[in-house]
Formats: structure tokens, C-alpha cells, sequence
């Protein structure tokens, strides 16, 4: 990806500071920086945040997560537990669009930055607080990651085979990302009422709301019929059969998925036996769910019998939905991540390690997303931020640093 | 949750005709997006819940429907007593307004463009090229209003080899790598969680392209295409697994309830049969955990106070920990933990989730009234804004609640004219 102008970015002039850690609220600042904003990443001196020692490490100490995740950001230590950091961080305020942070509830507070302090200095100013439980209601002052929200959100309790342990859903982190995702849209939708308006204001993001919100009509499932949706393991069957992931024989996996009968035709045909969709046998959706069993050891057996490119190829010849369960080595070899360009390669300057990461999502026609740099070595844009927005001397620069405020 | 007028489904929906009107209509707080109109032509949920999150913020969204049926996730999901409408539907489709539209005629199709005239967003996921079929190019879009955004989500994205195939459910998620993930090493792997995960991701990741898209608008006149391929919308959550991938070759499996950076993190089974989730992502919640546990000699240096002894002693270490566990009924030992500052939560059902308190107190359950139906209770709205919080006026509306007053009131169509379309089956 060439690198891009940041000034034609549509988010160029958007100052934001990102004082939180690990992935959740620092994810908005990442997306935001991708379309232009200059972020500034806020750390404690020693040591920074806690997501360049979280995982595995790149040649130059910090983790490969810091340096994909902190794309396009700038570091800046400050003590916010000193007094002269509290000053800093509000002088840096007055300049400052948006705020992320995910601090347990009351903290900012008891450092003297709760929002109503931080709107007084700054009327314009949008926050994005992002906690396990959000900033109100009886839980608020819990600790929360996101595994915790997985299973408060309703998600992992869902993922399993069926009575067996509920497990992990993909990712340990989905939620800190969809997390992310919300608080920035949310921050978005601020922006634009502070354009229309002037007025400032805060977004409360929780994590386990993000999981839960995604998850389709369990609520009012619930609600009118008393259903309590349970572990289901590869097939999901609630609606549509076949409608899960089976095995091939080379050891690998499909997914397949025929929510109509017209799909379910489709696959009949892929597997040479059209006669499965005849209205006497399994043609229909309510008889293909009355007999899940037997449809799903169809379809197993016919995939056991093939490697996983020969189901595919016969999938695909008739237009059924399926697709590979794809580990990464299969992604790095995949066409299609290669045609839409959705890893790109990046040299550390320091150690010259060639680190790949995930592109910028979406992709926009007229302003796409782009990623400049990679994650900032810590403090490593602390002096030129000082000067650059605050105007201070390299003196009192050499003040701070000498009493560790820096 | 307010319920007002716009719940009430017999009533005909009236079209906003300026700022003013919407605002006096939008009840108590301001909404940020007052002003837009999204038209919402996707079926089921991948992009339509970009429209939906929208439409809680105060964006106009007419959902263009097919005169005959509509979005097929009008049948898709659990049935209620009215035939147009599963809860599926009735939840995710809040806040629209019914439109029906045939876009295989050609007079649907400049109807269609009209509208695109008066809107700015356009919400699709047909199959990358059903709609420059039609003759919906971008070209013709944009022609019909320059400032046209739009968004695109398919399962594979606008470009690519495999921009053709579909994408459905829980494929996409699967070629972006996340159902590889869920299960226990060696084993089958699982769906992780719902099925339709991709689809509220890559809406998610499309709203947020609208969002900067239409600030671009602002600035330049100027609109675009937000192109999101779901299973990139997948992948881009994969935190590490690429760049590890790329230094070392090293593949990740699956890890089944736990991880593979942290000991004890993962569900663990109480006395009374249910589940519990402990994440002790670092040294300092593993001393908490087990002083919780009444046993903390297990945190010393000479023990497991090490994160790196952990998961060298992974198989003994969770083994303590699921016997503590198992010896107690998850009250006791969420309460214990909590005492502690232990990373702590229940594996929630949804029976669980309607008594937690917690849940109440947010107004994560929001009970909204359709008329036919009663009380029906959905997901409240995220996220929570402080100064412009979204709402949900009302449920999925009926086939074509606002064809009238749409075509009347934006378009300036004669009831003669409506006739006429009606019969020849355009609307």
C-alpha cells in the first residue's frame, strides 16, 4: 500500500489522544489514525502500555500485536498519577478532538480528569470510555476483558459442542475489537453532532454490550417463547439444514451453508445426486430439519469422501454457498486476500524485520485507510509533541524528563 | 426505552420533508444523523444493520423491498403470528420504513434512481455485479446524485477472484479464519457463537466507512463507494495470528476454552452445573485468584507465581482450578472472585442474561410495543451516546408500510400514478 498524503485524509485535523491500553478503545484510535486523525498514544513512562509485552514479541521487544494495532500512532509519556502530568494531560486536552480511554471506572476521576473536568476545559471534546460493564449500572466498577464479556454478552455459552465446555469463540479478543468498532462509530456520530452543534460529549462503550448486541434474536426468542438457545457444535440447525462445518478427507474442513431450498438443490447437484432434492425426499427445509441427522450424515460422508479442494470445486461449479475453514498458512496462500491486498508487509527501521499486518477495513473508493507507520517505540514522539502543540522549551522538556513526569 | 407513535403500524408513516420536521418528530434529545436518508436495499443483516444503526441515531431509512415477499429474512428465523414478520426480523429492522420497489423492471428501475436522487446513503449486499445488471452502475447512481455514499458488503468484497461467490452465514467467517479457531485442539471445529457474527461485524466496520465517508462529503461535495468484504471484516480482528504467521511460520490452532498467552483463562464448570469465566491475563489477578481460592501459596515465585511456570504447569494449574471451581456453586465462586478484583464473569444463557441485573439496569433489554404482536423484547441500542443517545421508534414494519407516502410526499406521484404501478406490480 503506498503511503498516502494524511492531509487528503477525511479525518486530517482531527487531534486524538489515546490514553488507553491493550486493544478495546485504542482499536478507535487505530481506525481513526487509518483515515487520517493524528493520534497520539499517551503512556506511562515505564514501560508504556501493557499490549507491547502482551503476546509474541517482534526483534525489537515490542510485540507484533503493539506494532500492528498502534499503526500510524504517536508515542507520548506522561505520569498521569504526578500532579505536573495531570497539568500536561489538561493542556493537552484544550487541543485535543476526542479522547479514548478504558480505565476501570473512576479512575480519571480520582486523578482529577473526570469528564466534567475535561468538558470544562474543552467543551468540543468527545470521549470514548470503554470498561467490562460500562460506566453505570451495578457491575460498573468490575474488572472487565474481553473472555469476561464473551461470557457475560451471551456468545460463549453458545460456542461448543453441545453439553460439552463452552470454548473460546475464534478469539480470545473479538470482543475488545467489536468493542472498538462500536466506540468508534460512536465517536463518528459525535463528531458530527459537534460540526452541527459545538457540543462535545462522551460515549459509554461496554464490552459485553458489543457481544451481546450481536446476537440475533436470542432476546426476543426468549421473551415470547421461553427458548434458551444451547450449544450446537459445528452445525447450527436452527433454521436450515445442512448448515455447518464438515470434514474432508485430506483432514481438512468446509463450511456449507443452504438456508433455502434452492441452495439445498444446488449442493444436491454438487454432490451428483439431484434426487436428494426431490419434494419426497429432502427438497424441503421443514423435512431436512425433521431428519437433520441423516441430511447432515449425507452430506459428512460426501465430504469425507473428497479433499477439501474437490468439495469446494464441486460447491462452486453448482453456486453453493461453502467455503474453506481457512488457518492462516492458507490465508497467507489465498488469491483472494492477495487480489484485495489484505496483508501488508511492513520494515521495521530499526531492525529491518519485515513484519506483516492486516490491512485498513473498509475499504473506501475516494479515501481509503492507510497505515504510515507502525507502532511507535515508546516515548518516541514525547519531545516533538511537547514542542510541536505545547510549545515548550527543550528546558522544561529536560525538567519533566529529570522528575519522570516524562 | 420510549415506544411512541411510530410502533403503530396501521398508521402511515409520513416522510420527512426537512431538519425541522424530523426534529420535532425525534422527541427529546437530538440524534446526530437527523437529516440523512439511508436507503437500506440489502436482505438479512449484513449491511442492513449498518442502515438499522443508523435509524437509532436518527438517519431516515427506507428499506426497498421486492413487491413480492420482500427481504426474505421476513421468513427467515423464528416465526411469530404475523406472517411477514420473524423476530429476527422485527428486531433488526427497527426504525425502517417499508418501501416495495421491483428493480427486474425498468420503470422500478428509474423509480429507484429518483429516490437515489433525494438520499444520501445506499445500503446493498446483492452479489458483486446483480445490480450494475439492472443498470444500477455506479455511474447511473452517481449520476442521479453526486453525493451519493455507498456501501457495499458481500461475503468476498466488490474485487478479487472470488468476488462472484457467495458468502453467506458462517461462510465468510470461516475463509477469514475465525471458525478454524473455536473448538479444542484436534478436535471439530465449532461455530463461534452465532451465526451471523460476520454479518453485525462487517456492518459494523460499513457504518463506520459511511460515517468518515459522509464527512468527506462535507468537506469536498464529493461521495464514494465503503466496499466490505465480510470475511476481511473477520480477519482484521485477528490480532497477532498474521504477523506471527509471517515471522515464524507458526500456525494457531485451536485452544478450546482457554489461551495460549495466559494460565487460568478459560470457562470452568461450578457444583451446581453451571458455567464460569476466569481470565487471569497476568501475574498480579493470578495472586488475587488464589487468595480467592484460600490458597495463596499457590502464587509464590516457587510455585505458580510466574506466568511463564503457568503454562509450563498449564495441565496442573487448571486442574486446581477447576476442581476449586467445581467444588462450589457459581454464586460462591463469582462472589469470591469479585471480592478479590478477580477477571470474573458468568458463561451466560439467555435465560441467565434477562435476570441479571446488570442488564436491567443499562437498558440492554429494550420492550417495544407492535401492535399485533405486544410487548416484544429486543436488544437496546449500542453505543451509548451521552449527548444524542439512539432509540428505537419502532419494530420491522409490514410489507410496504411507507410505499404511499414515499412516492407521494419525495417523488411527487399521483395516486394515478401509484395505481398504475401497483398493477403492473413496479410497487
Amino acid at each position: 500500500m503506498p503511503p498516502q498524503d494524511p492531509a487528503a485524509l477525511p479525518l486530517a485535523g482531527i487531534r486524538v489522544m489515546d490514553v488507553a491500553t491493550v486493544i478495546a478503545a485504542p482499536y478507535c484510535a487505530t481506525i481513526l489514525g487509518e483515515f487520517g486523525a493524528d493520534v497520539l498514544k499517551v503512556e506511562h513512562p515505564i514501560g508504556g502500555d501493557a499490549l507491547r509485552r502482551f503476546g509474541t514479541p517482534s526483534q525489537r521487544g515490542d510485540t507484533l500485536v503493539w506494532m500492528s494495532e498502534s499503526r500510524n500512532k504517536r508515542s507520548v509519556t506522561l505520569d498521569l498519577r504526578k500532579p505536573e502530568g495531570v497539568a500536561l494531560f489538561k493542556e493537552l486536552i484544550a487541543k485535543t478532538d476526542v479522547l479514548c480511554e478504558n480505565f476501570r471506572t473512576g479512575t480519571l476521576e480520582k486523578w482529577g480528569l473526570g469528564w466534567d473536568v475535561l468538558h470544562a476545559i474543552n467543551p468540543r471534546l468527545i470521549m470514548l470510555r470503554v470498561t467490562g460493564y460500562g460506566q453505570t449500572g451495578p457491575y460498573s466498577d468490575r474488572p472487565g476483558f474481553a473472555r469476561v464479556a464473551h461470557a457475560v454478552g451471551g456468545i460463549a455459552y453458545l460456542a461448543g459442542m453441545p453439553k460439552g465446555t463452552p470454548v473460546t469463540p475464534g478469539s480470545t479478543t473479538l470482543g475488545d475489537y467489536m468493542t472498538g468498532l462500536y466506540g468508534c462509530l460512536g465517536v463518528l456520530m459525535a463528531l458530527r453532532h459537534r460540526d452541527l452543534t459545538g457540543e462535545g460529549q462522551y460515549v459509554d462503550a461496554a464490552l459485553y454490550e458489543s457481544v451481546f448486541r450481536c446476537t440475533e434474536e436470542l432476546a426476543p426468542a426468549f421473551a415470547m417463547y421461553g427458548t434458551v438457545r444451547e450449544r450446537q457444535g459445528s452445525s447450527h440447525n436452527d433454521f436450515a439444514c445442512p448448515h455447518g462445518h464438515f470434514a474432508t478427507k485430506d483432514g481438512k474442513w468446509v463450511a456449507i451453508s443452504t438456508a433455502t431450498d434452492k441452495l439445498f438443490r444446488r449442493l444436491a447437484m454438487a454432490m451428483g445426486r439431484p434426487e436428494l432434492a426431490a419434494s419426497s425426499t429432502y427438497g424441503e427445509q421443514k423435512t431436512r430439519l425433521e431428519h437433520r441427522h441423516d441430511v447432515n450424515e449425507i452430506v459428512r460422508d460426501w465430504c469425507g469422501s473428497l479433499t477439501r479442494e474437490q468439495v469446494l470445486e464441486r460447491c462452486y461449479a453448482t453456486d453453493t454457498p461453502a467455503g474453506p475453514l481457512n488457518n492462516i498458512a492458507d490465508i497467507f496462500g489465498d488469491r483472494q486476500f492477495h487480489a484485495r491486498r489484505n496483508l501488508v508487509s511492513f520494515d521495521d527501521p530499526e531492525t529491518g524485520e519485515s513484519i506483516i499486518v492486516p490491512s485498513p477495513v473498509p475499504a473506501l473508493s475516494e479515501t481509503p485507510g492507510s497505515i504510515r507507520s507502525l507502532g511507535p517505540k515508546l516515548g518516541e514522539h514525547t519531545e516533538e509533541v511537547l514542542t510541536d502543540v505545547l510549545g515548550m522549551t527543550s528546558a522544561q522538556i529536560a525538567d519533566l524528563r529529570a522528575k519522570r513526569v516524562i | 426505552m420510549r415506544v411512541n407513535d411510530h410502533a403503530d403500524r396501521t398508521s402511515e408513516p409520513s416522510v420527512t420533508s426537512g431538519p425541522a420536521a424530523e426534529k420535532a418528530a425525534a422527541g427529546d434529545a437530538p440524534r446526530p444523523l437527523t437529516g440523512i436518508r439511508v436507503i437500506d436495499v440489502g436482505n438479512f443483516l449484513a449491511g442492513p444493520y449498518a442502515a438499522a444503526m443508523m435509524g437509532e441515531f436518527g438517519a431516515e431509512v427506507l428499506k426497498v423491498e421486492h413487491p413480492i415477499g420482500g427481504d426474505p429474512m421476513r421468513r427467515f428465523g423464528t416465526p411469530t403470528s404475523r406472517p411477514d414478520a420473524t423476530l429476527k426480523w422485527l428486531s433488526e429492522s427497527r426504525n425502517k420504513k417499508s418501501v416495495t420497489i421491483d428493480l427486474r423492471q425498468a420503470d422500478g428501475v428509474q423509480l429507484f434512481l429518483r429516490l437515489v436522487a433525494k438520499s444520501d446513503v445506499l445500503i446493498e449486499n446483492f452479489r458483486p455485479g446483480t445490480m450494475e445488471e439492472w443498470g444500477l452502475t455506479w455511474e447511473a447512481l452517481t449520476a442521479a446524485n453526486p453525493r451519493l455514499v455507498m456501501l457495499r458488503v458481500s461475503g468476498y468484497g466488490q474485487t478479487g477472484p472470488y468476488r462472484r461467490r457467495s458468502g453467506f452465514a458462517h461462510i465468510a467467517p470461516a475463509f477469514g479464519g475465525l471458525n478454524y479457531l473455536a473448538g479444542f485442539p484436534g478436535e471439530t471445529p465449532v461455530l463461534p457463537g452465532t451465526v451471523p457474527l460476520g454479518d453485525y461485524i462487517a456492518s459494523l466496520y460499513g457504518a463506520i466507512g459511511i460515517m468518515v465517508a459522509l464527512r468527506h462529503r462535507e468537506k469536498t461535495g464529493r461521495g464514494q463507494i465503503i466496499d466490505v468484504g465480510i470475511y476481511e471484516a473477520i480477519f482484521r480482528m485477528m490480532e497477532e495470528i498474521a504477523s506471527v504467521y509471517g515471522v515464524s511460520g507458526k500456525v494457531r490452532e485451536r485452544e478450546g476454552s482457554g489461551s495460549f498467552v495466559a494460565v487460568p483463562h478459560g470457562h470452568f464448570r461450578t457444583r451446581d452445573d453451571k458455567w464460569i469465566a476466569i481470565a487471569c491475563t497476568t501475574d498480579k489477578m493470578f495472586e488475587r485468584l488464589s487468595v480467592a481460592m484460600g490458597q495463596p501459596q499457590l502464587s509464590s515465585s516457587g510455585l505458580y507465581g510466574d506466568q511463564r511456570k503457568r503454562l509450563a504447569a498449564r495441565e496442573t494449574v487448571n486442574v486446581i482450578v477447576t476442581e476449586w471451581v467445581a467444588s462450589l456453586d457459581r454464586t460462591d465462586v463469582l462472589r469470591l472472585c469479585l471480592d478479590e478484583e478477580v477477571p470474573v464473569g458468568n458463561v451466560n444463557s439467555i435465560a441467565d442474561i434477562f435476570e441479571d441485573e446488570h442488564y436491567i439496569a443499562r437498558g440492554n433489554l429494550a420492550r417495544i410495543l407492535d401492535e399485533e404482536l405486544g410487548e416484544i423484547v429486543v436488544p437496546g441500542v449500542v453505543p451509548t451516546l451521552s449527548a444524542t443517545p439512539g432509540r428505537i421508534t419502532n419494530l420491522g414494519p409490514t410489507l410496504g408500510n411507507a410505499t404511499d407516502a414515499v412516492m407521494r410526499e419525495l417523488l411527487g406521484l399521483t395516486a394515478a400514478e401509484l395505481q398504475r404501478l401497483r398493477q403492473q406490480k413496479i410497487i
